[in-house]
């Protein structure tokens, strides 16, 4: 689960690596366009689809794995 | 190439990768000069009042004209579409009304307007159903009236309008026959026994030939390969009740047992147009295999499964390979043009020498500047012309309008014979710079070529530099995979080369000095202005 997040993330912010840490605060082109970018990717990857209140506060790779693990 | 967006709304993921900078939400305030192409992609609100709805679109038809008004640069203006319908009444058509009239307004643009190209939304929503084109949750949340899980199909279905709009469309299609144009085998079934006409299967194979013949109209090249016995086949085209597409629809045929990637090369020849012009249809797959193997330039789609799905089968060839954005009129009579090529060669065989040949041809051509109505076509000959191309660049109407503006020349030549009109087929653009020219683009359609056309085009327009009273002329041969054929051109025309860099030549010369006499063989006008 976790290597599949990081791989949407390396696509959507154009990375070469991706640390388990990663978060809006440390990400310079985790801004929120690329943001919505980012839930539309993930929400097509996992065949998914997360409510606005998520989307809100899916701001770190933490995060986004515990919302993900309740969906999926 | 970089894009400006007048918007309305967060369209942003559906340009991503491109080189694209966005105005503020219904903002023409600001007007980004670096860019090369602006695009105006405004969305209609999903607002419950239509009346708000309405005045909205009608303004935004009012900061359309002032911003297409404000440059002379390529404007790809969409079009509108309701997405999101309240209606309290099923006759109140406020809204529809609106977007019909901004919708008019663009076409008007487009047409009176060279720089700006109505970009049709409507081709891209007909593949999706309502309901995908909005998620409401990212309306919501981000503004989003366009779903942004379509911005892939977007981006793929964009660049192909670009492509449209850029004259990037394919010049000729080769066929098959047996259950390609008709059901069945013509050897084994004969004229009566093949599948065509009013019943199914029949009735699909006729569609498709009305397709073909529809395609011809448009100026796209019809030819055969097909293995067939000759006779057979002319005597299908010729007595067959149904046949929609008969000999006179097709420019050139390959009716044998040879391989047929061999084939296509040699109508390529024939029609003097390159590989990658022309797309190939044929039903069986080994057919089409070994064409994308030996021809791996040449567009080889897959071909449908059952004879209703022709319908979609067309529509996909429309939509990949021979939509254009505008017909010129060349376009449309290109098959007569190519047809009459064919008589030339022909007549070609009664003549001893070449030159009483050349007489015979009545040859007349007029030289005229740019203007409103020749400058789509000039455009697009430097999208389109490879082989008699010494520089190959490509130009926009923008581009072309600039030599102009700069205080350069821009000649197009026109060729009539006594076969028929070719049209504008000749460009020449000049730059003039303290005094001296610099012949910056020299270009010549292929279906005009192998009569010394190129040779008194350039003559007449250096005397007219020299009547200006400009001494040197500097030129340039620039080698690509397709111009061998004029790598000599400039110094056959007696130029000097200075300098060969890498493959590309630069020549200069001295008006007074070249010899600028005109062949008697040709009828010269002069149409400038």
């Amino acid at each position: 689960m976790k290597d599949r997040i990081k791989e949407v993330l390396k696509k959507v912010f154009e990375l070469d690596e991706v640390h388990d840490n990663i978060s809006q605060t440390t990400c310079a082109k985790w801004d929120s366009l690329n943001h919505l970018n980012l839930i539309v990717e993930l929400e097509d990857e996992f065949n998914v689809s997360f409510e606005p209140e998520d989307i809100a506060e899916m701001k770190s790779l933490d995060i986004i794995e515990a919302k993900l693990n309740r969906l999926v | 190439m970089k894009y400006f967006v007048f918007r309305n709304f967060t369209i942003e993921p559906f340009f991503k990768g491109m080189n694209v900078e966005f105005s503020g939400y219904e903002d023409v305030s600001r007007f980004d000069e670096t860019a090369d192409r602006f695009i105006w992609f405004y969305l209609p609100s999903c607002k419950c009042d239509d009346e708000t709805v309405a005045n909205e679109i009608e303004n935004y038809g009012r900061m359309l004209d002032w911003v297409s008004g404000q440059t002379d640069k390529m404007l790809l203006v969409f079009t509108m579409e309701r997405i999101f319908k309240e209606n309290f009444q099923i006759i109140d058509d406020r809204v529809d009304r609106a977007i019909r009239v901004y919708n008019d307004k663009i076409r008007q643009f487009s047409n009176r307007k060279a720089g700006v190209k109505l970009v049709d939304i409507s081709d891209f929503y007909q593949g999706f159903s309502r309901s995908d084109l909005i998620d409401w949750k990212y309306y919501y949340i981000s503004q989003m009236p366009l779903n942004p899980k379509l911005a892939g199909s977007f981006r793929e279905w964009f660049q192909r309008q670009v492509e449209t709009i850029e004259q990037k469309r394919k010049k000729c299609i080769v066929l098959d026959l047996d259950n390609t144009l008709w059901g069945g085998v013509l050897g084994e079934d004969g004229i009566e026994g093949i599948q065509l006409g009013e019943d199914y299967p029949g009735c699909c194979y006729r569609f498709f030939q009305e397709y073909l013949l529809e395609l011809g109209r448009n100026g796209i090249i019809l030819t055969v390969c097909s293995k067939n016995n000759e006779v057979d086949v002319l005597s299908a085209w010729n007595d067959h009740p149904e046949m929609v597409l008969r000999k006179e629809h097709f420019v050139a045929w390959r009716i044998n047992w040879k391989n047929k990637a061999d084939n296509i090369k040699e109508i390529a020849t024939e029609l003097n147009i390159g590989l990658d012009s022309i797309v190939f249809v044929d039903d069986n797959p080994t057919e089409r295999e070994l064409v994308k193997q030996l021809l791996p330039t040449v567009s080889v789609p897959d071909f449908p499964g059952n004879p209703y799905l022709f319908s979609p089968f067309s529509c996909f060839l429309t939509r990949n390979y021979f939509r254009a954005y505008r017909l010129t009129e060349e376009d449309t009579t290109k098959v007569k043009q190519y047809k009459d090529n064919v008589e030339r060669v022909r007549s070609r065989g009664q003549f001893v020498d070449f030159e009483s040949y050349l007489k015979s041809l009545e040859i007349e051509l007029s030289i005229e500047l740019m203007d409103e109505f020749n400058i789509v076509r000039m455009a697009q000959m430097t999208q389109k012309t490879n082989q008699f191309n010494l520089t190959t660049r490509r130009y926009t109407e923008t581009d072309i309008r600039e030599f102009v503006t700069n205080g350069g020349r821009v000649w197009g030549l026109r060729v009539k014979d006594r076969f028929g009109d070719n049209g504008l087929t000749g460009l020449m653009i000049v730059t003039i710079n303290q005094g001296e020219a610099m012949i910056d683009s020299l270009l010549l359609s292929c279906r005009i070529l192998g009569k010394n056309i190129e040779d008194i085009f350039v003559r007449y327009t250096l005397s007219l530099l020299k009547l200006e009273g400009i001494r040197t002329i500097h030129a340039m041969y620039i080698p690509t995979v397709k111009n061998g054929q004029v790598k000599d051109f400039y110094d056959k025309i007696g130029l000097r080369l200075v300098e060969n860099k890498e493959g590309t030549c630069y020549y200069s010369g001295d008006l007074s000095e070249l010899n600028l006499s005109l062949s008697k063989i040709y009828k010269l006008k002069n149409n400038e202005r």
